[in-house]
């Protein structure tokens, strides 16, 4: 059974007093990040990996790399498995246990980002056709859920990917080298609150929100896959306004963090 | 897998061991504490390679009901490696192996925890192994201890966790990987600065003198690791104190 | 006055007679039962950096209403241990069909524990003047460990901010504080308090909040 978290009437009421000033509880302006950080390879036994730091939200992302077999549809093209877990150091309101909806559905937007963005060549990732394919694994370890993890895991699988060295020659594949990446997809979330729109949200903030909305942007600009979460409703010309301004986020964020 | 014959491989060189440790030295430690925002206490530990993160939440309530106990705490303790923490990728959730590390390093700490203090609660103590490198459940066991410390948990003291192994048919102490994998025998302990032991285990083989060193080996480790812990732990109330209280936390005697 | 930082299991002195708060005795002698700083006085003491608020009776608390049974109001409390605030406790008479009106999910109480019995079943009542719902202002939390030095000796430190900053401002053991006042008075206050949380530990706080409040006071004229 999950912890209850009840979030009281008058933090609520304290939240959204501030918001129809146009104000937030960190003082940051509605489209304002939290400070980020992403430290590299800090996992040696990994072929790939990436700490994010968004605000005080912690995500680790571990890439392993193996020969394996294809999938039968598609014999010439490698194959990306990504997986989250929520483990119960991060939040009093993680459990123990198999992934549940909410953890699939956070890897399943990662992986979306890096599969639809076509970021990763997969024709490129095959080693004998219909034998023998690279099998990337996407690992996302969440450390610490201050808000917003979906955004620092899809950070931290891209910034994983970007530093990974594909084994070859441990498997007697020939030399080891840099995996190629074609692009850079950055996921952008926010809330809906009151006709308000927030992006990256604190923990509090997630709590009142009913409505949240993802937003996969590639490097030229396009979109390239979305998630609407939570139980509220949005209208369109929310929808748009909040696009664009992911746009503009994914960019900033992609030039000053991975770009370099 | 690797296969290796332990012939293959010498253990030693002109004395000092594959890393250029001595047999009696222990790999660098680092310890930090109160690294996580949610957790109620926290700590990062790395020895040698391993890296490994302890999360305690607690006293809380417990769920599902039936597990509380109206007269103490219930400790539960979570070991758990995370998937890219090994050479080859690890499948994600327990095996029978972390249950069983799971349970000897809650039976390692509960010892020292003063439960009577919380009836109908649970302190749950998570440990994340990011990355193995021969020694997790001793690396899990010691940043424990300290995270139970921020939690601000009652413990009658600290608990030191450290392997002592054998190679080569010598005792060496906080055994690396291929130590580990082609050594003769492996035994970790856990214990109070005292000297009470709460935790060990040993497998492969030690005759009862090798036992005998090899134990007092761990001990001498595990009383090094208490000193890191305490220091951490002192080191992170000064910076919290900051520069305006800090003159007034001096020793006294 | 004598200070140390200490972690659990610290020998702390070797006559039992001084052993005070979070400290227990072994064979004849004092040690640490926690991290946190020993302050030596007659007795010596430990004040815990961090730990959970145990409700014990008398306690003024802040607590969110988690849950409604039949006559019990389900209190959280920033505790291992739930309230229950039963129908009698409330203020007036009412009937069980009605409690949600007077108390929802999420209404902020200021409560006082009445009871707590061996198994820590935790018992709450507002039958006082100063009790009741919150329905303005604002509550923040702190560690319940500062709580002690927020309220100062006999009431000292809090009687003095709350003159100073002209808020109300009831203090829960448990850590939770309920401000209301004007907008730039709560703000002061906020500021305050986090500094008492600060500064928690160190001697001659009050000379320094007291320092602190007149030169906001000087700077905001």
């Amino acid at each position: 059974m999950p912890v209850t978290n009840v979030i009281s009437e008058i933090k609520k009421d304290f939240i959204y007093n501030l918001l129809i000033k146009g104000e937030r509880v960190d003082g940051r302006t509605f489209d304002q990040y939290r400070e980020i950080s992403i430290e590299r390879n800090v996992i040696q036994k990994a072929e790939g990996s990436a700490l994010v730091k968004l605000g005080s939200s912690q995500v680790l992302v571990g890439v392993k790399m193996q020969p394996g077999e294809p999938f039968q549809d598609s014999p010439n093209r490698g194959v990306i498995i990504t997986n989250a877990e929520l483990v119960p150091l991060a939040s009093p309101n993680f459990e123990p246990g198999p992934p549940n909806e909410v953890g699939i559905e956070l890897a399943r937007v990662v992986d979306r980002g890096v599969r639809e963005s076509k970021a990763l060549d997969l024709e490129a990732l095959c080693i004998v056709p219909g034998k023998q394919v690279w099998i990337v694994f996407i690992d996302v370890h969440i450390l610490d859920d201050c808000g917003n993890i979906l955004d620092a895991a899809s950070l931290g699988a891209i910034a994983a990917l970007l530093c990974t060295k594909v084994p070859a020659s441990k498997f007697g594949l020939g030399e080891d080298y840099i995996l190629p990446l074609r692009d850079i997809p950055i996921a952008t979330t926010a809330i809906e609150f009151s006709d308000v729109l927030m992006f990256d949200p604190g923990v509090d903030e997630e709590a009142i929100a009913n409505t949240k909305l993802t937003v996969i942007t590639t490097a030229s600009g396009n979109i390239c896959g979305m998630q609407k979460s939570g139980t509220g409703m949005l209208k369109p010309e929310q929808a748009y306004r909040i696009i664009d301004i992911a746009c503009e986020k994914a960019r900033e964020i992609r030039e000053k963090f991975l770009e370099a | 897998m690797i296969t290796m014959d332990k012939t293959d491989i010498s253990f030693f060189k002109d004395g000092l061991r594959l890393d250029g440790r001595r047999a009696d030295e222990l790999r660098p430690v680092k310890i930090e504490v109160g690294i996580l925002t949610r957790a109620d206490g926290s700590c990062y530990i790395e020895m040698g390679g391993n890296k490994v993160i302890a999360a305690v939440y607690g006293p809380r309530e417990v769920h599902p009901r039936h597990l509380q106990d109206v007269t103490r705490a219930i400790v539960r303790y979570r070991y758990n490696m995370a998937s890219f923490s090994v050479e080859e990728r690890k499948r994600p959730g327990p095996d029978r192996r972390s249950y069983e590390l799971s349970k000897v390093s809650r039976e390692a700490l509960e010892p020292v925890i003063l439960t009577s203090f919380f009836p109908r609660s649970v302190i749950d103590v998570f440990v994340e192994v990011l990355q193995a490198d021969a020694g997790t459940r001793t690396a899990g066991i010691n940043a424990a201890a300290v995270a139970l410390a921020d939690a601000g948990i009652p413990m009658k003291s600290m608990i030191s966790s450290c392997a002592a192994g054998k190679v080569a048919d010598t005792i060496v102490l906080d055994p690396m990987k291929e130590e580990d994998n082609f050594g003769q025998a492996d035994l970790p302990i856990a214990m109070t600065p005292n000297g009470d032991i709460t935790l060990m285990q040993m497998d492969g083989g030690l005759s009862p003198e090798e036992f005998h060193e090899a134990v007092e080996m761990a001990m001498k480790g595990a009383r090094e690791i208490y000193e890191l812990q305490r220091k951490a732990l002192v080191e992170k109330y000064s910076q919290l104190a900051g520069e305006p209280g800090k003159e007034e936390v001096h020793a006294c005697d | 006055m004598d200070r140390k930082v200490v972690v659990p299991g610290d020998l702390l002195s070797e006559d039992a007679k001084r052993s005070g708060e979070g400290t227990y005795i072994k064979d004849g002698s004092v040690y640490s039962l926690l991290y946190g700083l020993a302050n030596y006085r007659d007795k010596i003491n430990v004040i815990p950096l961090a730990g959970k608020y145990v409700p014990a009776p008398g306690d003024n608390v802040i607590g969110v209403v988690k849950d409604i049974t039949f006559s019990n109001w389900i209190v959280d409390m920033n505790s291992p241990y739930d309230g229950l605030l039963h129908i009698s406790e409330f203020p007036e008479r009412i009937e069980s069909d009605e409690m949600s009106k007077h108390l929802r999910i999420g209404s902020s109480i200021m409560t006082q524990v009445k009871d707590v019995d061996p198994t820590m079943k935790v018992e709450l009542t507002l039958n006082d003047r100063k009790l009741g719902l919150i329905k303005a202002g604002r509550v923040i939390e702190i560690s319940h460990t500062r709580v002690p030095r927020l309220i100062g000796k006999g009431g000292s430190m809090i009687s003095m901010l709350k003159k100073e900053v002209n808020c109300n401002i009831f203090v829960g053991q448990n850590g939770r504080i309920w401000i209301s006042g004007g907008a730039d008075d709560t703000d002061l206050a906020l500021k305050t308090i986090a500094l008492i949380e600060k500064e928690a530990h160190t001697n001659g706080l009050t000379d320094k909040i007291v320092d602190f409040l007149k030169t906001e006071k000087e700077a905001r004229s």
